[in-house]
């Protein structure tokens, strides 16, 4: 499905992603799943049904590089700020 | 002002506001303003032993800039209402 | 003072415009000329997005279509379609000819 031509500026692409699940990543290394319900401008957005990931970087003394933990919660209704929203990705059609 | 009007339907039901600091708060949302300042009351913190300076604070005036998440109670909240407010919000903003 | 400073010159010791260049215009020339094109996205944070330019906005709010994420030059993400909120940009280059 082509949805490029109905799309003329960027709200139209999360517009098309209400009451879907979508991706969406967040400062602080913070990744959500979730339901879009509803948004406004400054990408505040409401999700349902929400997993968190969260990558924390542990830096080990004496080893070489870095080690990444992931720490998942989920949530079931969640206001999401949109000051912290980076990026916002539909699911894959 | 759509989200602004969400918070409004869900005052004095229970929610958790989490904040930047990773501090997380739950209470009773008793008001809420245009910047999603929140006034919470019956407060208790999440993880008191990290935070014990909060641990007599009853109540509480958030900064909506100082909020990473507000974990809202289902029940209150109707998707179906809020997919097509916010579909309406964004023609009007379109036609602007 | 009875003197009022001379009129400037007539136009034929003022500087002739620049020639034509391919690259003239201005920033807003540049993104009309990058929509549906492959760019890079520079984020503050350092992360890269590959991906075609459907459209941007005012606040540099950015959609992309068939988007690579980039970390550290090895490909970290692809997502079929992405909002990239303004604020995180820091560029958006051109990745072929506009």
């Amino acid at each position: 499905m082509d949805t490029s031509l109905a799309i003329q500026e960027p709200f139209d692409l999360i517009r098309l992603s209400l009451s879907e699940r979508v991706f969406v990543k967040l400062r602080g290394d913070r990744e959500l799943t979730g339901v879009l319900h509803a948004y406004d401008g400054h990408m505040n957005l409401i999700l349902s049904d929400v997993e968190e990931t969260i990558m924390i970087i542990d830096q080990h003394e004496g080893t070489t590089g870095e080690q990444h933990t992931i720490a998942k919660r989920k949530m079931d209704m969640l206001f999401v700020r949109g000051d912290g929203v980076i990026l916002v990705s539909p699911p894959s059609r | 002002m759509l989200i602004f009007s969400v918070f409004k339907t869900l005052t004095d039901q229970q929610v958790t506001v989490e904040l930047k600091n990773d501090l997380s708060i739950t209470g009773t949302l008793k008001s809420v303003d245009q910047f999603l300042n929140i006034r919470l009351d019956n407060i208790k913190v999440l993880d008191e032993a990290r935070h014990p300076h909060m641990m007599a604070v009853k109540n509480c005036f958030i900064r909506g800039s100082v909020v990473r998440y507000v974990q809202l109670p289902p029940s209150g909240v109707d998707t179906q209402l809020l997919e097509d407010a916010t579909r309406r919000e964004h023609v009007s903003q379109a036609k602007r | 003072m009875d003197e009022s400073p001379p009129p400037p010159q007539p136009s034929e010791t003022s500087p002739p415009p620049p020639p034509p260049q391919a690259s003239t215009g201005s920033p807003t020339d540049f993104l009309k000329g990058v929509v549906g094109k492959r760019v890079v996205v520079r984020l503050t944070s350092g992360v890269d997005y590959k991906g075609i330019l459907s459209c941007l906005d005012g606040y540099m709010n950015i959609a992309l279509e068939q988007t690579e994420e980039h970390v550290n030059g090895t490909v970290t993400n692809r997502y079929g379609d992405a909002f990239i909120r303004g604020n995180n940009v820091l560029y958006i280059s051109a990745a072929e000819p506009v």
